[in-house]
Formats: structure tokens, sequence, C-alpha cells
């Protein structure tokens, strides 16, 4: 067996050996590459987590638990976020929840002001009814369990930073012992902690498919409720707008009346009908004085040539590519 | 007025660029005819020869044989027998003789003279032949000196016995000349059995640096009659002329033999032709390139002036045309100008040939008028008067009929505003039976031998004549509604044959005969013949019928109490009816086809794979109307919440949501409507995002049919395309909202359209439903179906039959699937668009803005990551709504360059095989182009096909999957409704494979039924350095291997590979019992 580097880049390498399948009856290594966590935006649980990449496919949290535990023994391991995991995390941070109600960009920019600063203010109780509210909105998963990105990353969190050293120390001496830790074994991975793959998997997944009535009109109701409220809380901010100026010091003018900003499809009626009329105008005066005949026929002498040079050009491109035109044989 | 300076000013800058420019382009006519020109001019320089070069040391070799010739003693007239005897022991040469051989004891004198005259003629000196056509001539005749002749040798081939004779000597003679330089052997000219001649192929001696361009030529020595020497009155068409049966017999009849009198006027008009055609080239400067367009078109359609060939070819393209440029029909007044160009002559002879059938109106050039009518009975005519010459004479009816198609075709592609004129006419091969006929046949000729005749082109051209006759009347009988358009038939050529052997008859030569359906009238199973009446018409009519039909025939009774002859047949595809009334038909008049391999039908090959049967439109029909149905009780539903509410929430995400419970009530109130007969289940899609649709409505009817129900919301797309057009939005935003922007449409807008129109399309056609089942099928056999979309093949196909050129459309759906197989093999997509016109009036605007739309994708993506096929339509101009999914191309590059290459292997096996292909050859896949072959368990996945909504699978895992029920309908599920299958299981499993791994592996697989995924590595994804960003699983490079070579490489970072088989053992987890073996190939 060629010797693997124990250490690539600044990432230590951990081989990890894979049983063989019966559809795949081979012994195979996978190669984790592991080092410290140093994300650009640094956060307070660096110190005690490890940056891994290029995990395993069907990795969950139970897969590194178990891997983790062969290499320095349970109890270290606390958690694990994947890569999409991450992703999603992010996203959402972004546009404050998966629930967007459709504004104006600068109402909507203004709304998210608005309602941060009120959660600052009214503190976490709200935040975390907010969370519940949607969280009971949230539609139900159809997968008992996603499958990672090939080659993708993920950051798992230890116990303390002595656990970070144990577990490069540990993945060193595998090196030298060449005893590599086994992917999923079942004395680390207990039997029904991780739901299986295969067709189970996907017969579970069609059953997810096809929610339960209730549970699903319940999650729709939910919604239905919150969204409402959103939008209440947008109109508020819209009709507030027209008195408050923004940070540059500009009042916003909205049109409508005192009731209600007007509506979209309003404006979009009212710009067809100008386009429209415009058409109309623009018709009427065509071919209506004689410089206009001659610019038209000059611009057809025009567009004859030009068109004229463009099948030159193609054929010209036609006898580059094709070599020559000769008939089939 | 002040108009007037500026006209004078413009006269002064006549000569200017863009004036000229402009003139250039006026003169090459309207846009569309524009192309074409250009295009055929390019064609005709690159096909000229540069005869200097082709022919070196032609006229050398011409004038050593003419000298040959002259050193040749005069011989003493003897017998025939006795000449042919005398020069077969002294030179070991057989003379030619034509069948029937002179009788042993006739007094023929045949004998030798010094030629009257050798003359050059044919495309050599007029300088139209080509680089590709097939074997290049030089023709040299020679005529024969008056005094060997007598004025009565026009009579019982006694002419062509001495010119046999005269031909033997000269062969003897000019063996003796060349020596080892050349091989000589006896051909007949043009296939004409009566006519043979010496072929002199100079032996392959050229050095190896010679030219390139030096072809492989032959010279042939034509002997021929001299000029008016047989008196004219006696060699009018009607004439007979062979009085002598084969035995030596008088002959008592006199049946006319216009072959044989065509013949022998040819033999003496080699001189008048050669300059009638040299005084058209002079007067007609683009006389010569309009030949050669001739030629190219006849040729790419299998014409030549060979009797096999259908006795059409450039001599008889050139003749026509000069006649038309001399004074066509009308006294006088000639049919063209000699100022066209040559692109408008050959137009305006396809013209000519689209309005004549030569076989069904005799065709007479000159004044005089002679009485062609009755002739036809025997062939085509097309007269010229002033040398008392068929043209047509070496013609059949059938390619009389074939020609005038092939004009026909030509033209309505010609007149075609949107198709690519050029391509169909002078570049597509289309001489490909498979191509062409619905159904070819193969008649055995030797078993179905029959007594001689009178006709000279022997056997097998009298038993082509019966059988076309037979043919004819029995599926083009305009009475009863032609069931074929066309019939032809392909006889076999003689080869050339040795200067010391008999011709050899081809060892088994059977005749093929092509049949085009007419689709409606094809598939119809009663034929009703003339009505029964009293009159002495209609009994005589009856009478006819009952002769030809046979016992077939029987009267039967009709609706509004007619009484007709009718035919009854048994057959129910368009093909087996045409082989069942081929066989009744040619068995009952010629007594062929009851032994079993008389008659071969082939051409069903493709279709039957599929075993497609007319009752398969029925299947269709109860789906249709299930959906009918299902239609009727959606829109039965009493306050149906959409009709009331026209106002969606303004939020992507809440119309989703909203979506949801408009489903979950319409599924309540469909269940109320119908208790008993309807289930329906809310289903979540596969969704990523909650802007995009989240959820569908499956409803299930107790009777069979299930339908699938998603809401179309209009607000939905507006909203879509103001996040696309939001500058303010963040990128990633917006690039999402487009993705969903498309696939909105695909769903909402062009879907309904596409559907609509393909069923309009497949009344249509009646043949273009079958051919695209069969083209999936072969997208599927070829694991290509995963990439494609449904909707794409739908519309290649539909393409073959819009734009048929330069066929129509087609009618069967063999042809249909050998002319899409065609079409995708030659398509260049990476620069043309597939525009169809499915409106019928697309305007040449649309067309250039489609052209340039892919035009600029092509630029601003000239790697094809995101756009890779193109296909527009009137309905859908943007061309992407069926080639790309999620923003992915479907297919990629890679997937679309196979498929090209996968249809250019199977036409080119079309062609090569011909007929006899085994069809199933086409349709095997070649797994060994795979580096990775996943089989799928079969079992598993039909196991995953039923979950039910009480039991979780897991816990139901080990019982029920490992130990199937012992009885299938005692199961521990019996009473419970499964769930329906939101997808198909193994398409989930793939769809999860690409998504993981879209860049180590491209992944291939068929239909629903296709169990083995086929993968190859991307050799793109490969060695690299290292980075923490990987696209796939990677390996370290085993350090050894690379302290050799690069020790203080460390600054470039250390390379890893592709982990292939944690990749492949991951897909083994992902798979589990899903997956029975993965094989891996060539590693």
């Amino acid at each position: 067996m060629p010797s693997v580097p124990a250490v690539i880049g600044e990432f230590s390498v951990l081989p990890i050996s894979v049983p063989p399948l019966p559809s795949f009856p081979r012994h195979v290594i996978h190669y984790l590459y592991v080092r410290r966590n140093t994300p650009k935006i640094p956060t307070a649980t660096d110190a005690r987590s490890l940056f891994l990449t290029n995990v395993p496919v069907d990795s969950t949290e139970a897969h590194l638990r178990a891997l983790f535990a062969s290499l320095v023994g349970a109890g270290r391991f606390e958690s694990a976020t994947f890569e999409d995991e991450r992703k999603d995390a992010h996203s959402q941070s972004q546009s404050q929840s998966p629930i967007d109600v459709a504004q104006p960009a600068h109402v909507a920019r203004l709304l998210q002001a608005h309602s941060s600063k009120k959660r600052k203010r009214e503190g976490d109780d709200e935040a975390e009814r907010a969370r519940e509210e949607e969280a009971a909105a949230r539609l139900p998963s159809t997968w008992t369990r996603p499958l990672r990105r090939s080659g993708s990353t993920a950051v798992v969190l230890l116990a303390d930073e002595k656990s970070v050293e144990q577990v490069l120390r540990a993945i060193a001496k595998t090196h030298k012992t060449n005893k590599y830790p086994a992917w999923g074994g079942s004395d680390h991975l207990p039997e029904g902690r991780v739901p299986p793959l295969g067709s189970l998997w996907l017969r579970a997944h069609n059953r997810l498919s096809y929610p339960d009535r209730e549970a699903l009109q319940a999650t729709v109701d939910a919604f239905s409720a919150l969204f409402a409220r959103r939008e209440q809380e947008a109109a508020e901010v819209a009709k507030r707008l027209r008195n408050e100026p923004d940070e540059d010091g500009f009042v916003t003018v909205t049109r409508g009346g005192r009731a209600a900003p007007a509506s979209r499809t309003e404006a979009e009626e009212a710009k067809r009908k100008m386009l429209d009329r415009n058409e109309k105008k623009k018709e009427e005066l065509t071919n209506f004085y004689r410089f206009q005949l001659r610019e038209r026929k000059k611009a057809e002498q025009a567009e004859l040539l030009k068109r004229f040079e463009d099948d030159r050009r193609k054929l010209e491109a036609l006898r580059v590519k094709r070599g020559k035109f000769v008939p089939d044989a | 007025m002040d108009s007037a300076p500026a006209k004078r000013r413009k006269l002064d800058h006549r000569k200017d660029a863009t004036d000229v420019a402009l003139e250039s382009a006026a003169l090459t006519g309207i846009s569309r005819s524009r192309a074409f020109v250009l295009e055929t001019d390019e064609l005709l320089d690159s096909v000229r020869l540069d005869y200097g070069a082709a022919f070196e040391g032609a006229d050398g070799l011409l004038h050593r044989i003419k000298g040959a010739v002259e050193g040749i003693k005069a011989q003493e007239a003897l017998p025939a027998a006795e000449a042919t005897s005398k020069l077969e022991k002294k030179h070991k040469i057989k003379v030619p003789f034509p069948d029937p051989r002179p009788h042993e004891n006739s007094n023929y004198k045949v004998t030798f003279a010094k030629p009257a005259q050798f003359n050059v003629v044919g495309s050599y000196v007029s300088k139209t032949m080509i680089t590709t056509q097939e074997g290049h001539g030089v023709d040299m005749v020679l005529v024969l000196p008056q005094e060997i002749l007598q004025e009565k040798d026009y009579l019982d081939l006694r002419y062509f016995y001495k010119r046999a004779y005269y031909l033997a000597v000269i062969a003897a003679a000019l063996r003796k000349e060349m020596g080892s330089e050349a091989e000589l052997s006896y051909e007949h000219l043009n296939g004409n059995p009566l006519c043979p001649v010496l072929a002199i192929q100079p032996t392959a001696s050229k050095p190896k640096d010679m030219d390139k361009r030096m072809l492989d030529y032959r010279i042939r020595i034509i002997p021929c009659a001299p000029d008016g020497f047989f008196p004219k009155a006696k060699l009018h068409l009607g004439a007979s002329l062979v009085r002598k049966g084969r035995e030596g017999d008088a002959n008592t009849s006199s049946e006319p033999t216009p072959f044989y009198t065509s013949t022998l006027v040819a033999e003496t008009c080699f001189l008048s032709y050669l300059k009638a055609l040299k005084q058209a080239e002079k007067k007609c400067a683009a006389f010569k390139d309009a030949c050669i367009l001739g030629r190219i078109w006849l040729q790419q359609r299998g014409f030549g002036g060979s009797i096999s060939q259908g006795g059409f070819g450039h001599f008889e393209w050139a003749v026509l045309l000069a006649l038309l440029l001399q004074g066509g029909e009308n006294k006088g007044q000639a049919a063209l100008s000699a100022s066209l160009s040559s692109t408008q002559l050959f137009k305006a002879l396809i013209q000519f040939l689209s309005m004549t059938n030569f076989a069904e109106k005799p065709c007479v050039f000159g004044s005089a008028n002679p009485d062609v009518e009755p002739l036809l009975e025997y062939g085509p005519v097309l007269y010229d008067s002033a040398r008392q010459l068929n043209i047509a004479f070496k013609m059949g009816p059938w390619s009389a009929a074939l020609l005038h198609q092939h004009a026909k075709w030509t033209r309505s592609l010609l007149a075609s505003r949107a198709a690519d004129q050029f391509n169909p006419t002078f570049i597509l091969k289309t001489d490909v039976p498979s191509h062409t006929y619905d159904f070819v046949a193969r008649i055995d000729i030797d078993k179905a031998s029959r007594e001689s005749g009178s006709d000279s082109r022997g056997q097998a051209w009298q038993l082509s004549t019966q059988v076309y006759l037979i043919l004819r009347r029995a599926l083009a009988d305009k009475e009863m509604g032609e069931r074929a358009r066309l019939i032809h038939i392909q006889t076999q050529a003689c080869a050339p044959w040795h200067l010391a052997e008999e011709p050899k008859a081809p060892k088994s030569s059977p005749l093929e005969v092509g049949i085009l359906f007419d689709p409606v009238n094809m598939a119809r199973t009663v034929d009703r013949g003339p009505s029964a009446g009293p009159s002495a018409q209609e009994k005589e009519e009856c009478e006819s019928f009952r002769r030809f039909w046979g016992d077939k025939s029987e009267l039967r009774r009709f609706e509004r109490d007619t009484i007709r002859e009718t035919l009854i047949w048994t057959s129910t595809t368009p093909f087996d009816l045409c082989e069942e009334i081929m066989r009744y038909a040619l068995g009952l008049h010629l007594r062929i086809g009851h032994l079993h391999d008389e008659i071969i039908a082939h051409g069903n090959g493709v279709p039957s794979l599929l075993s497609l049967k007319p009752a398969d439109k029925t299947l269709f029909n109860v789906a249709k109307k299930a959906f009918g149905t299902f239609e009727r009780d959606i829109r039965d539903l009493e306050d149906l919440p959409l009709r009331a509410s026209g106002k969606w929430p303004e939020s992507l995400v809440a119309i989703q949501r909203t979506k949801i419970a408009f489903l979950l009530m319409i599924g309540r109130l469909l269940e109320t409507s119908k208790p008993d007969e309807i289930k329906t289940h809310v289903g979540l899609e596969n969704s990523k995002y909650e802007t995009e649709n989240l959820s569908f409505l499956d409803v299930v009817y107790e009777s069979g049919p299930s339908f699938r129900l998603r809401i179309h919301s209009d607000l939905e797309e507006s909203l879509l395309e103001r996040q696309v057009k939001d500058k303010t939005a963040e990128q990633y935003l917006r690039q999402r909202a487009t993705t969903l922007l498309a696939t909105f449409r695909r769903l909402y807008t062009n879907l309904p359209l596409h559907n609509q129109y393909m069923s309009t399309s497949s009344t249509r056609f009646p043949a273009l439903s079958p051919t695209i089942r069969l083209v999936k099928h072969w997208f599927n056999a070829h694991k290509l179906s995963y990439h494609f979309t449904e909707e794409f093949i739908e519309l290649a196909v539909l393409h073959v039959f819009l734009t048929p050129y330069p066929w129509d459309a087609p009618t069967s759906a063999s042809t249909g699937f050998h002319r899409t197989l065609l079409f995708v093999a030659h398509w260049d997509w990476r620069s043309e668009p597939l525009v169809l016109d499915t409106s019928g009036e697309m305007p040449a605007a649309e067309r250039t803005s489609i052209a340039t739309r892919l035009e600029a994708w092509r630029k601003i993506d000239p790697n094809m990551n995101h756009t890779v096929l193109f296909v527009a339509t009137a309905q859908e101009p943007s061309g992407v709504a069926w080639t790309t999914l999620d923003g992915q191309p479907k297919p990629s590059k890679v997937v679309a360059t196979r498929m090209t290459a996968l249809a250019r292997t199977a036409t080119r096996l079309v062609r090569e095989q011909g007929v006899e292909l085994d069809c199933r050859r086409l349709f095997v896949p070649s797994l060994r182009e795979y580096d990775v072959l996943i089989h799928l368990n079969g079992k598993a996945l039909r196991s995953t096909l039923k979950t039910y909504a009480a039991i979780d699978p897991e816990d139901e895992g080990e019982n029920s999957v490992g130990r199937p029920a012992k009885f299938k309908n005692l199961d521990e599920h019996t009473g419970m409704e499964p769930l329906p299958l939101a997808q198909h299981p193994a398409e989930l499993f793939l769809e999860h494979l690409s998504a993981t791994y879209g860049g180590p592996l491209v992944f291939f697989r068929g239909g629903v039924e296709d169990n083995t995924i086929g993968a190859i590595w991307n050799p793109q994804v490969q060695k690299r350095t290292f980075k923490v960003n990987l696209p796939t699983s990677y390996k370290p490079v085993a350090a050894q291997k690379r302290s050799i070579g690069d020790e203080d490489g460390d600054d470039k970072g250390e390379s890893v590979e592709v982990n292939k088989e944690a990749i492949l053992s991951e897909i083994a987890r992902i798979g589990a019992d899903l997956v029975e073996r993965i094989e891996v190939r060539g590693v």
C-alpha cells in the first residue's frame, strides 16, 4: 500500500476505511481532510471546533460522532454543522425569514430595519415566539435524511480545546499504526439511530411526500396567520413612510389616498394604457411626410445590402467550418 | 424643382462601391434564394474537375487507341458463326453478341473495315464531370463504315450482331496494343443488353508522388451506326423490327418493339446530339453549370443513364435542357431563355420535370406530331422528333414516376420560404430505400422464372413490368382510393465481364419493389369496388374487377342500398395490408409468392419492435376520455374557490402556500362529489425553495386512471418577472427567479400549447405518433432519455414531418424513424437552431431573430455550459424551453455529442446494410463505452413502488422486503389503499446521484424499465492541486510518487486525484439494496 501523506496543505489527512458492500465488494479508503476551524468571521466556538472537508455524502451527525468516538473516545463530540445547513442559515439571516412580503425594495428594506429594531427592543421572548410561529408554518420535510454534495465541508464542534488537540494527534497516529477508523461501523453506530438509505429511504420519502391532510392544513393556516400579520405590519410601515424622511432626508412620495398605498395592478394598468397611447400616436405619423418615405426606402436598401453581406459572411463561415461543399457519397 | 439637382448628383456617383454591392445584391434575387445561389456557386466550385490533372495522359491514350484501330486490316466478310469461331480460336476472345445469339446456320456476314469516323463524346468533351461522381469515363465513338452494313440490318438484331463482331475485333487489336498497361472488359452501354462496349481501364501504374487529383478514369469504345443510314420511315416508334423468335422461327405477331427501335435510332444519333449540346453550350453561358447541377441532383437521388438506375442521367438532362433552350413545345419559340443563370436553368428544368410525368403523358419536342399516345403502354415517352428518338426509352414507367415525384418534392422545397433549400437539393443522398419507401419487398426472379418475350431488355425487365402493372392496378386504383402514392421497382445491373467470357447473369437478381403509402388509404381494410348495377357499363366494370381480383371479390350491400364488388382484407396495419394485397395479386396473376421466400417484405422491422398496433389508438382514446371526465368533474365542482378568487397574495411564498390550501379544498370537494370513485392525495414537490411550486394533488379514480393537478396563478409569473428585472436585488436571487420563471412558463404556458399542437399534428400526420414512440424508444435504448425532455424528442420528430425535404412528410413510422435519425445525424446544433414553423406562417424576421438569439448565446457561452440545443417554435421562440431544465442544459454538450454520434452510426448502418438490416441492431446499447455500470435490483425497485400512509417503511422493513408474501392477494396490506407514487424510485435515485456527483460523473439511463445506469467519468474533473472547496471526493496522490519529481513542489500545493473507488462505494451505500452490482470497466 503506498504511503499516504499525513498532512496536505494545512489539513491533516484522516483516512477512513469503508467496509465492502455486497454490491461493491472492495475495501475502500475515503480521505477526510481536517484542520482547526478559522472562519473569516470569527465566532466564539472557533477554538473548540474543527473544519472538515471532503465529508462522505452519506454523513450524518451520528456518523461523525461515531468517527470521533473511535478516534478519541466517547463524550468529546458535541455537534456537527454541514455545508448545506450553514448555507441555509446564512441565507435565512439575510432575508430574515423565508416569508417575504412583496413590497417595493426600499419599503422592504425599511421594513427589515424596523422589525430588527423592534426585535432588539422587545427582546428574546418576541424572537422566540416568531421562530415558533415560523416553525409551525414550515412544511414537513419529505426526506428522512439528506445527502451531502460530494466533496463538501462540515464544522464539528468538540467539547473543549483540548479535544481538538487530541483529535489532531489521533489522526497523526493513524498514519503510524495504519489502523484507520471505520465508516459507519455498527459497533459505534447503534442500530436505528440513523435512518437507512436505499429502498427504505425512498419509500419513506414517498410516504412523507403525502403528509397527513390535517397536519398540512394546520401549517397552511399557521402560515396564513403569520402572513396576514406581516402584511399588516408592512402596510403600516408603508403608511408611515409617507411622512417619514429617509436617511438622506427625502420623503418618498407614494400614490394612493390615506387608506392604503396604490396596488401594483393599478400601476401596471396605467402604464399599459400610456404605452398604447404612445403607440397609436406613432402609428398615425408614419409615412405621413415625404422624407419619411424616402428614408424608409433608404433603410430598406441598406437592409438588403446588410442581409446580402450577412449571407456572404455566413457562407464564408460555413466554408471555414465544413471545408468544401461536396455532395454526400 | 428642387429634386432635380439631387438626381444629377446621384448620376455622378454611379460607380460608388455601395452601388456596385447593391447591384450584386439585387442580382442574386430575393433573400431566400440568395443563400441558395451563393451556396450553389460554392458547390460548383468545389466539385469542378481540373481536367488537365485529372485526365493526365488520357488524350495520348485516345490517340494511341485511334492509331491501333486504324491499323487493323480490313477483313473479308464471313458468315457470323465462322468468323466468331475464328476470332475465338485466334485471340481467345468471345464476341459479345446480344441475346438471342445469331443462329448457327444463319448466313449473316460479319466483317471489319476501318471506322468511318472517330469521335470523343460525352461529359469528357463537355467538361461537365464532377469529382464526386461514380466512375469517370471517357467515351469514344467509332462510326461503323457504311460498306460493312446493309440497309436491312435494322431488322432482327442484325446490326447489333455486326456491331458486336466489330467490337470484338477491336478488342483483340487493342489488347495486343495495350498489353499489361490497361485492363480490357466488355460492358453494356447504359445497361442496354443490345449494345456492348469495350472498357479500357489503364492499370494503376501512376507513381506515388503523382498528382492526387488524377482520377482512375476509363475509356469506353463505343461503336455506332452512321447518321441517317437506316431508313427513317421504318424506324418509327410503333415499328415491329424483331420478327424472329428465339429459335429462329418467324414470329408472326407484329407487336411493336419500341425499345429495340429506339436503341437503333440512338445508335445513329451520337454525333447529332454532340452537335446539339455544343451549340447549346455556345448559346447559353450557364448551360454547362446547369448540367453539372443536374448531374448532382440526379446522382443524389440514385438516377443515372443506366437502365437499372432509371435510365435518366446526365445525358438525358443535358439533352432535355438543350431542347428547351432550342425551342420548346411551341413552334420556334424557345421555352427557356439563354440568358438565365445556372440556378435558374436548374429550377426551370425541375419545374418542367415536376409538371410532366412521361409515363402518363407523352412529351414531344419539335414540329412533327407523331401518334405517340398508344406507345405509353410500352413505357414513358419523351420524344425528340428532329432525331426521331424517344429520349426516355431506357426508363420504366416507375422510374418516370419517381423522377416526377422527386422533381415535385424538390420544387416544393425550392418554393418553401423557410427551409434550407441547398442541402436537401444537392448534398443529402436520398437513394436509401428505407428512407424513401414505407414498404420494400424483394422478389426472387429465379424462382419466379418466366418464358421470355420480345423485349430486348430481358426476362427481369419483363417481369418487372408485369409486377409493376399488377401492383399499380392493385394498390393505386383511383376509384377505390390510391393506397400507394408511388410504386418503384429496382432492377439489378449487369456487371462488366471479361473478354473471354459470356456476360455473367447476376447470380440471384431479386427485384426490389418499393412502395410509398398513402397512410389513410393504406389502412383501409375493406375495398369498395364498382357497384353491381344493371347497366352494361356497370356490368363490364364488375366483370373487369372480378377478372383482376378473382375469388377475393365478393358482393356486399352497403348503406343506401348499394351493392358493390368488395374486397375484405384480414390484416390491420398499413404495412401488413400492403403485403397481403401484394402477395395475393402477384400470386393470382404471376403465380409468385406462394413459396415462402419468393417475396420477402422489409420495412416493418423497426415498428414491429414496439409491436405498434392500430388498436393502440383506442387505448390513447380511453386515456383522453378519462381526462375529459376528470376535467368535467373539476368544472362541475360547486363553489370552486379558484373561480371566485381573482386575488392572489402579492408574495410568491404566500402564493405557493395558498395553492396548497386550494389543493386541499379541491381534493375534499372532489371526494365529496364522487365519494366512491375518487381518492385524492396532496403531495409535496421535491422543491428547494419556498418560492417555487410546493405541492400537487393526485386524483386517483377507482376505475384506474389517475391525474396530477397543479395550480396556475398568473400573478406568480408577473412577480417572478419583476424579480428578474429588479436591478436592486442580489444576483443569486435574480438568477433563481430566472430559473423559476423558465420552469413556470414551461409548465403553464408552453406545455399546454405544445400538447395541443402535437395532438393536432398527430391527426394531420397519421404516422407522427408511432414515429414519436419509435424515436423515444431509440433514445431509451441508448440510455439517452434521462438527459432529454420528451417534448424535445417530439419536436425533433415533428420537424421531420413539417420540413420533410427532399421528400414529402413521412407516411409510415418506419420512414419517419429513419428520417428522424438522418436529421439528428446531420443537425449541426452548434451553429443551427432547430426552427419549427408551427404557425405555418412564421415571418422571416422571426427566423432571423431566432438565429441571432442562438448566435448571441454562443457568444456569451461558447463552451455551452448553459445552452446547448436550441429548439424554437412559433409559440416558443425563446428556443430553450425544452432544452434547459432548472438552469441546466438538457442535454449537456457531452450528451448531445453522443446523440449525434449514435445517430450517425445508425444512419451509416442503415445505408450500408440497406433494407436487409436487422433493425434490432439499431436499438442495442453499447455498454462498453461506459466506465461504470450500476445494475439496479428490480425486485427492490418494485418493492418501493407501494407505500402506505399508515405504515412506516422502516418498521415494515425486514418483514416484507426480505420475505415476500406467499400469496400475493393475501399479503398483510390487503384492503389498504397504497399511496400514489410521487416519482419513480429509480428516477429519484438517479436524480440524487446526479445532484451529488454532478462534477465527476455523467449518468445515462433509458426509460422506466431500464435497470442499468451507465456512467462516465468526466475527464475534466481529475488530478488537481488540493483546495478547500473540492468538486468531489479526492484522495492524496501517494507520497513517494511526488517526491521523485518535485521536491520543491510544495509551493504549488499538493495534488490530489479523484477517489473513484470511494465514490462508487458511496453510491453503493446510497443505493443499498437498490443496487445489485456496480460494475467497473476499463480501470
